[in-house]
């Protein structure tokens, strides 16, 4: 296979492990729309019909189904290729699509976002395999708005808004704790092009609505600099304010380690402020459609904001149920309320905190302003004291399990 | 084998009719003179019920033993006061020459065996009266008697053969045609003559057959007599056997007015009896009701009520349904027999039947039920009982279900006011016996005294399908959740297999240990004649009956099967 | 007929069991028998074990396989077939083209049930001949698979009884009756194939039972998803996505035990036999003699290489042969040939026979094709591992005790032997006593989370997912 040509457009293959199938036929069997065919020697996905349904996964009894490669349109593996397959063939990298390959702008925006964990890390075991920097800015994906909606009360100091980017045909795949990045129009009052806005992923990876190819963005009007001096961000005004139908140019995706786990049993801790609670919403989402499945652990959620009106996300978070996920809303600015932080509430929670850091298929999310991270820690630190644990020791075992994650700006 | 053009092909050709009346005979003359009736037999050559032959020499085909069998029923029910029957002939020098020969060389086999079917039936009816009914039959041989004449004649209680040293009594059928004489000739000649066998093997090889003092002596006939005394000793022995009668000397008869039955689509439709035919499943729905209105308990009652009583018109409707079914729908292989009404009124009926058995309309209205019963089992045709809610399966329509080959009863267990019940009369027990003379309950176990008794003990109870199957009385007991998918199994099951490998079955597994003239008849002499109707040396190009008065001799394979 | 049954609670179907009464009658009977069975036949003194089972609720594609510990005897057994498809047409025989049946035919009533009660019957019957395999379990891993194997032959046991109860009537419920009293290897009252007599004693019988007898069964569902019954054709497709995991277990199974043995053979730099064996795990020569015994038994199960059964059940549209829509011939097959093996003076020849009488060696010859493709895989393993050794299959005509061949001694090469050179190199080409004694002493039980037996090398991924160590059972 050719390297991408620059204009070439890519494609998810599927693809079946010859050397792990056993040829029972229950994949071809299942597949509704006859996608799959096989002769003596292999069973093959037939590219041009194939649709990414997946009802062909469950029944596998091998595993040996759920492959899938990047691939030029043009190129994809034929038929005839597959049926002469022994083995599958080293996954081919579209781009040379390492760090290294990121533009420097974003890998120095990933390394101060987790600084927190000493820079960028290993995702879960079971995290899927995440595309990063399949559209560079010379040749971003188009995306289009489908949607963008306020999700905090009219009254409320802060206008968080809900945008839903259309890929069309394109193909833009992203895994929940992803981000993408949107550069402005236009040049700046230096007559340079605008630098790129890293946005978190808020939807799952099956799309904002299930089987679109979509994905929603939580993006908060900014109208001060961070020592509370108005300002108007370039970025977030420019996304705010695009209506339904317009046009945008979208980079990325990015990020391999803000991931979530896959496998059944496993459990999340998500700490969160403000926007930072686009990927928790993410992660959130999906697990709620995979429910009926009965597979996941726990979901802990502490979820900070001024007030209730400003929390974006609010009501819908209200109705889920409670054996589904554990929340805990922390309002610094609550009227005749003492003033919450996340912190306040991680110690309230101190058995259940220390029980599921203890909980070798928890994970640990951190996202939101860079202010939180370190009263977070303290917290942790100040529970698991109180629990005859280390955090100083507990901490390195977290990150080389890869099981805290931090990202805040 | 069947030849091209069959005569029998009853989808393009019109319906054969089993209704007629006297006016409209073309073959036979009946006169009456007190106690003695006389049958003159006088065929209209040209009168075939199908064309492509012709009548001659006084032989007949199934429209001329039609009429037959309609004159002995119209003397049975119309003309009480008759006590002998003389079967004569109105033609010079020949009696009968018995079936014609190129209406069987012309048939299809389906033909000839429900042909020779029917005038088995016929003949064993005039046993039957005769046994039953003091009704006796003397069959006046005033010239040739060949074959299927001979075997009428057997058929009769005496048999009188003009000596003129040329009419002869025989059964050619053998050398002449390759066939057997299909219509009991062989089984009476022994069973009922007792013809000793070495001389019958000479008669039924001879082709001219016996005459004279010999014939008397073989006892082939009962008297051999001069043309000058022949009509004088005809008529002196039918008085002399009248004597002997209880038919009634002073009663008058009632009329068998035609029978009121719309033909459609679906089927025959009458006041009691309606059959439905579903073509394409190839089955035939009979069912029989019982009356909607109390019968008459009295003779004078009966005697007004006449053909419209409820056992005697059922009777006759059922007859017919069973005529027209067998001769005009061969394909029709399976009969769901049903019943519907009220059961009481049958078993109320049903005593009256038994309270007046010997008065002579009541005698031979049950006579008609018992022959007629008694055509259902030698019918090759599936029969299966359904008794379902609504059915009068009691007394004498639950013969019905006794003769059937299956029976299947509705067991509501939840539900016991609205299940279907069965009900044993004493009509049960002995009235309506089969061809092999057993009633069928008896016949169903084998004469065992334990069930039969237990079966007795019943009579009158109404039986729910678990009384019913724990009795024996039926072949099994289907709830309403199996109910429709089991019949519908059997049936399409049925309906898949053999024809003739069933019909052999059926005849085998209905008639057990008992053996009668007449189901030697049936069994023996009818099944060796169907397998002899479609063998080469019969029906093949060269077969005898094919080549019979073309002159050419004809050619048999020898081989000894 | 009141019950307080929650029909769709407690089994999982599709078949609207729920306002069906003929089901519910029959099963109301049928029910607390197959669990009294599976008490007393299903595996040893696994009452009480909570098994991480894989259930189907439904057929959708996130339906059928849902994730849980459970019991045995309180798994959902369910009854499901796939969807049907409208205006189905009859695909081959005399009735091809016609609509498909909903209802049995009465007229083939008799072979469907006969075909429907064989099928029905290997089902409980491999149950039986696993149910001491637990206590001599390699892991739990194993021990889980093995539990999932049963309680699947014991939901395909209810996918048949289903059948036999919604369409058979009376005699459909003697017959589902009757599976489950018949019991394998019971000389007075066995089940109905010889090969579900047989016993199952060591874990490579089990897992070459599951790689070839259970591939057997997925041909013969396979030729019946074929069939003009469409309920019979539905229940099978149904089947063969459960059927998959039993030949995985097998093919794996085998696949790590001769992972392990090339991975000792390379630690201790040999390869001879005895060594081999001295360190605990089990010599290639002897995985080929269990394989030369499974496999010509298992051919065995097809039947007569000549058939009017065969010819019968395909003419009438009751059973297809494999892939039967793939094929490009008429489907009515009265004017083809097929070739059969035949010994005419010592040498093996071919003749042609009429392709209808011949479809038991077609569906054989099917099956030996997708045989052969596993056994290569297996030699890709031996190979990685740089060993030079081949496991074959033997040829066709060996072994074999059912058809024309059974006549005859032919070596596993193919070549016609005397008794004489059978007798003298049989102990080389089907398992010893000795072997069998070999391998049984192998057969420890590890139940500890993560480990393994030394004769089998660890599966490649655990169950959906799980990490090896996970507790797949969880004995209580």
């Amino acid at each position: 296979m050719a390297a991408a040509a620059p204009s070439a457009e890519f494609s998810r293959q599927h693809l079946i492990d010859p050397e792990v199938c056993i040829r029972c036929n229950t994949c071809e069997a299942t597949c509704p729309i006859h996608a799959i065919t096989h002769d003596s020697r292999n069973y093959v996905v037939d590219f041009a019909i194939c649709n990414a349904c997946n009802a062909c996964l469950s029944p596998c009894p091998t595993g040996a189904i759920d492959h899938w490669r990047q691939v030029l349109k043009s190129t994809a593996y034929t038929l005839d290729e597959q049926l002469s397959w022994d083995s599958l063939p080293p996954p081919i990298e579209l781009e040379p699509g390492s760090q290294a390959e990121v533009p420097s702008e974003i890998r120095e925006l990933t390394e101060i976002a987790t600084a927190g964990q000493g820079g960028p890390a290993s995702p879960p075991w079971s995290a899927d395999h995440s595309y990063v920097n399949l559209y560079s800015l010379a040749k971003p994906a188009i995306a289009t708005v489908a949607g963008n909606y306020r999700l905090t009360a009219e009254g409320a100091s802060a206008d968080i808004r809900h945008i839903v980017l259309d890929f069309g045909n394109t193909v833009f795949p992203v895994l929940e704790g992803q981000t993408l990045g949107i550069v402005p129009p236009g040049l700046d009052r230096n007559g340079r092009l605008h630098f790129v806005r890293l946005y978190s992923v808020a939807s799952p990876r099956d799309g904002e609505r299930p089987g679109y190819n979509n994905v929603a963005l939580t993006i908060k009007r900014v109208t001060a600099d961070h020592e509370g001096k108005p300002a108007i961000g370039v970025g977030s005004n420019y996304m705010c304010d695009l209506a339904i139908g317009d046009q945008l140019k979208v980079v990325g995706p990015y990020g391999a380690s803000f991931l979530m786990p896959n496998h059944p049993g496993s459990s999340l801790m998500m700490i969160c402020t403000g926007t930072g609670s686009a990927p928790m919403r993410a992660m959130t989402e999906r697990r709620r459609r995979r429910r009926a499945l009965e597979e996941a652990g726990e979901l802990l959620l502490f979820f900070g904001a001024r007030a209730e009106e400003e929390l974006p996300y609010f009501g819908p978070l209200m109705k889920l149920p409670k054996e589904f996920i554990d929340i805990n809303f922390a309002f610094s600015r609550a009227p005749n309320q003492p003033r919450k932080y996340v912190q306040d509430r991680i110690r309230e929670r101190a058995e259940k905190v220390v029980q599921m850091l203890r909980d070798e298929n928890c994970y640990v999310y951190l996202c939101g302003l860079k202010g939180m991270e370190e009263g977070v820690i303290d917290a942790f630190r100040a529970v698991c004291h109180e629990h005859g644990q280390n955090w100083d020791e507990l901490k390195p075992e977290l990150l080389a399990k890869s099981r805290l994650h931090i990202e805040t700006y | 084998m069947e030849p091209a053009g069959a005569i029998a092909d009853t989808l393009t050709s019109p319906l054969v009719d089993y209704q007629t009346h006297p006016d409209r005979y073309k073959h036979y003359k009946a006169s009456y003179d007190g106690p003695v009736a006389t049958l003159r037999i006088d065929i209209d050559e040209d009168a075939g019920i199908r064309p492509g032959y012709k009548l001659k020499l006084n032989s007949y085909d199934l429209g001329v033993d039609i009429e037959l069998y309609d004159a002995i029923q119209r003397i049975r029910f119309e003309h009480p006061e008759v006590r002998t029957v003389v079967l004569t002939s109105a033609k010079d020098r020949v009696f009968c020459s018995g079936a014609n020969i190129f209406m069987l060389g012309k048939s299809s086999h389906a033909w000839k065996v429900n042909f020779c079917k029917f005038t088995n039936e016929t003949r064993n009816g005039l046993e039957d009266s005769s046994r039953h009914s003091g009704l006796k039959f003397i069959a006046a041989c005033n010239g040739t008697t060949a074959g299927g004449g001979y075997e009428v004649a057997l058929a009769c209680d005496e048999i009188i053969l003009i000596d003129d040293s040329s009419s002869a009594v025989s059964l050619p059928e053998v050398p002449l045609l390759g066939v057997l004489p299909g219509t009991g000739g062989l089984t009476r000649v022994t069973d009922k003559r007792k013809v000793r066998h070495d001389l019958a093997d000479i008669f039924c090889t001879t082709t001219e057959g016996v005459r004279g003092v010999r014939a008397r002596e073989w006892r082939l006939v009962d008297a051999v007599v001069k043309p000058s005394e022949f009509a004088g000793y005809v008529q002196q022995r039918a008085v002399q056997m009248a004597a002997k009668s209880d038919r009634p000397q002073d009663a008058r008869g009632i009329t068998l007015a035609p029978l009121k039955r719309a033909i459609d689509d679906n089927g025959y439709h009458y006041e009691y009896v309606d059959v439905e035919i579903d073509s394409a499943s190839r089955r035939a729905t009979l069912t029989v009701k019982a009356p909607a209105k109390a019968q008459p308990d009295d003779i004078q009652g009966i005697l007004a009520a006449g053909a419209n009583w409820w056992p005697l018109q059922t009777g006759r409707e059922l007859d017919d349904a069973i005529l027209m079914l067998r001769t005009n729908h061969l394909d029709v292989g399976i009969w769901l027999l049903k019943t519907q009404g009220d059961a009481d009124q049958v078993l109320a009926a049903d005593a009256t039947l038994a309270k007046h058995k010997n008065h002579w309309l009541v005698r031979e209205t049950i006579g008609l039920l018992r022959r007629t019963l008694a055509r259902l089992e030698v019918s090759s045709r599936t029969l299966i009982a359904l008794i379902e809610p609504g059915s009068a399966f009691a007394g004498t329509l639950l013969e019905l279900a006794l003769a059937a080959d299956r029976t299947y009863m509705l067991d509501l267990p939840d539900d016991p006011g609205t299940a279907p019940k069965l009900v044993l009369s004493e009509l049960n027990f002995g009235a309506y016996p089969r061809v092999d003379g057993v009633s069928r309950v008896e016949s169903r176990f084998y004469g065992e005294t334990e069930p039969v008794g237990k079966a007795r003990s019943a009579i009158g109870r109404k039986l729910s399908a678990q009384d019913a199957a724990a009795l024996g009385l039926i072949t099994a007991a289907l709830d309403d959740i199996d109910w429709n998918d089991e019949i519908r199994i059997v049936l399409e099951e049925r309906a898949s297999m053999s024809p003739d490998a069933l019909t052999g079955m059926e005849a085998n597994l209905r008639f057990g240990v008992t053996e009668t003239m007449e189901t030697r008849v049936f069994g023996r002499l009818s099944a060796w004649q169907n397998w002899i109707f479609i063998r080469p040396n019969a029906v093949g190009e060269t077969g005898a009956l094919k080549v019979f008065g073309t002159g050419t001799k004809a050619k048999f394979n020898w081989e000894r099967v | 007929m009141s019950t307080d049954i929650n029909y769709s609670e407690k089994i999982p179907n599709n078949v609207n069991l729920a306002e069906d009464r003929t089901l519910q009658r029959a099963l109301e009977h049928w029910q607390p028998g197959f669990i009294s069975w599976w008490k007393d036949m299903g595996p040893e003194g696994s009452l009480d074990y909570d098994v991480y089972l894989r259930t189907a609720v439904s057929v959708e594609p996130n339906g059928w396989a849902q994730f849980g510990h459970v019991k045995m005897p309180d798994y959902r057994w369910g009854i499901f077939l796939t969807p049907g498809q409208p205006d189905a047409k009859i695909g081959f025989g005399e009735h091809k083209g016609e609509p498909v049946w909903q209802e049995v035919p009465g007229e083939h009533r008799a072979n469907l049930r006969r075909i429907i009660v064989t099928q029905g019957d290997t089902e409980p019957a491999s149950v039986e001949q696993q149910r001491h395999l637990g206590l001599t379990c390699p892991s739990l891993y194993d021990l889980r698979n093995l539990f999932q194997v049963n309680v699947e032959e014991g939901r395909h046991l209810w996918a048949m009884v289903y059948l036999l109860h919604r369409h058979f009537g009376r005699d459909g419920r003697e017959e589902a009756e009757a599976l489950l009293t018949r019991r394998s290897g019971d000389s007075d009252n066995p089940r109905i194939l010889g090969a579900f007599n047989e016993k199952t004693p060591d874990w490579l019988s089990l897992f070459m039972f599951t790689y070839f007898t259970d591939r057997d069964g997925k041909y013969q569902l396979c030729a019946l998803a074929e069939s003009g019954f469409e309920p019979l054709a539905r229940t099978t497709k149904f089947m063969l996505t459960e059927e998959a995991h039993h030949m995985f277990v097998g093919e794996s199974g085998v696949s790590r035990v001769i992972q392990r043995t090339c991975q000792v053979m390379n630690e201790l730099k040999t390869d001879e036999p005895a060594k081999v064996r001295a360190a605990g795990a089990i010599d290639l020569p002897t995985i080929q003699r269990y394989l030369n015994f499974h496999y010509s038994v298992t051919i065995d199960l097809f039947g007569a290489d000549q058939s009017s059964n065969a010819a019968t059940f395909y003419t009438s549209g009751l059973k297809g042969r494999f892939e039967e829509t793939r094929r490009s011939d008429d489907h009515v097959l009265k004017s083809e040939t097929y070739r059969l093996l035949n010994i005419i003076d010592g040498r093996l020849v071919e003749h042609e026979a009429p392709m209808l009488n011949a479809l038991n060696e077609v569906l054989r010859d099917d099956y030996i094709k997708d045989s052969v493709g596993g056994v290569e895989r297996w030699n890709k393993v031996i190979d990685k591992a740089g060993v030079a050794f081949r496991l074959k299959v033997p040829h066709k005509a060996f072994h074999r005790k059912i058809g024309t061949l059974s006549e005859f001694r032919v070596s596993p090469d193919g070549r016609v032997i005397s008794e004489t050179e059978w007798t003298a190199n049989v102990t080389g080409w089907l398992p010893t006593a000795e072997d069998r004694a070999f391998v049984a002493s192998l057969m420890g039980r590890v139940v500890e989370p993560g480990k393994f037996a030394n004769w089998i090398a660890p599966p490649a991924v655990g169950v959906n997912r799980q990490p090896l160590n996970f507790e797949y059972v969880r004995f209580n």
